[in-house]
């Protein structure tokens, strides 16, 4: 991609400043492919549509605050975020401790099944680590792209 | 668009939330639901689907609200949640189905919401739907990157400088990969005219584009 198509891009998107969105329109009328080349790209951009979305459903932003407030007061005192920093510390140093003692004592690690609910919760912390990576992958790849 | 981040008040809502002061959410919830249903209809192509979506991220909200910084609007911060949380939902179903009207197979184009056509007569409403249809498509083979790039664009109005605010990249990547996708976007919308023309037309939509 070059100079002139960012810049298309960008008058399209009406984020050129004034002075530059002139000179570019001066330079289209005296250069036919590259009007040309802005005719096609406005035509594929403003001929994306969607249907309108739907409504708020009545009562959703009581519902949400409701939720929100139970489960606030379910957790009233038991916040680490909010814990200070050495509870949280010896909380993890005691958590290490424990399953290496467990796994020392016990020689294998349990077979169990673990309820599903706390994989999902797991499953999502990953996944939300594993979709910053794979941004920053993207990014990087297509800053690297000529 | 919209109030700058001295003015917003919702950065004020959220630090009595994250004071403890859980009444301050409602309100905070009432200035932004439509927009962020909205954007996760939009994402996940379903309308229950991102009305689940949307409660789970004021309540991911709700529980960052400690973290929230006051910089931009406070819709950016709210978005950018969303959108970790729609592109996590994408990933875990692996299949990307991005609205459901290619995926489901009982009803192959049914819209997520079947809004009224506010336009008379029955040629334009044909005419609009098969612009979704024709949109959806074209979104759906995109990339999740690009797809959601093109639907803070152009369907949400948000600027370089908002869009790279949501994902957390520079400028210039949203304006290069916007433009990429943009190319994608034209190579589809050939090859559906392509097929379309081989197709026989529907009555009364000729000449309308």
């Amino acid at each position: 991609m070059n100079r002139n198509e960012l810049e298309l891009m960008r008058l399209l998107h009406g984020e050129l400043p004034e002075e530059q969105a002139r000179e570019l329109r001066a330079r289209m009328e005296r250069d036919p492919a590259l009007a040309g080349e802005y005719s096609r790209l406005q035509r594929s951009w403003e001929g994306l549509s969607l249907p309108p979305s739907a409504p708020v459903p009545p009562g959703f932003a009581q519902r949400v605050a409701a939720r929100a407030r139970a489960a606030s007061a379910d957790t009233t005192g038991l916040s680490w975020s909010t814990a200070p920093v050495w509870v949280r510390a010896a909380a993890a140093a005691a958590l290490v401790l424990g399953t290496a003692l467990g796994a020392g004592v016990g020689g294998s690690w349990p077979t169990q099944e673990t309820p599903a609910e706390e994989v999902q919760a797991t499953d999502e912390e990953l996944s939300e680590v594993d979709g910053s990576l794979a941004e920053s992958y993207w990014t990087a790849i297509e800053d690297l792209e000529p | 668009m919209g109030t700058d981040s001295a003015t917003d008040p919702g950065w004020e809502a959220l630090a009595r939330v994250a004071a403890g002061d859980a009444g301050a959410f409602t309100p905070l919830v009432e200035d932004h639901q439509e927009r962020l249903l909205r954007l996760c209809e939009r994402m996940l192509g379903d309308v229950e689907e991102a009305r689940d979506a949307a409660q789970e991220v004021f309540l991911k909200a709700f529980r960052k609200a400690g973290e929230a910084r006051p910089m931009g609007q406070v819709y950016t911060w709210l978005y950018r949640i969303a959108v970790n949380h729609c592109l996590n939902k994408l990933r875990r179903r692996k299949l990307v189905r991005f609205l459901r009207f290619e995926a489901n197979p009982e009803e192959p184009d049914a819209p997520a919401f079947d809004p009224p056509d506010a336009r008379p007569g029955p040629a334009a409403a044909l005419e609009a739907r098969r612009l979704w249809q024709l949109t959806r498509k074209a979104i759906a083979k995109l990339p999740d990157n690009q797809r959601t790039v093109l639907i803070l664009a152009r369907f949400e109005g948000l600027s370089y400088r908002q869009i790279a605010e949501v994902l957390g990249i520079t400028e210039g990547a949203v304006e290069s990969r916007l433009f990429r996708t943009m190319r994608r976007i034209e190579a589809v919308q050939a090859q559906e005219d392509a097929q379309e023309k081989g197709a026989p037309r529907v009555p009364g939509t000729e000449g309308k584009r």
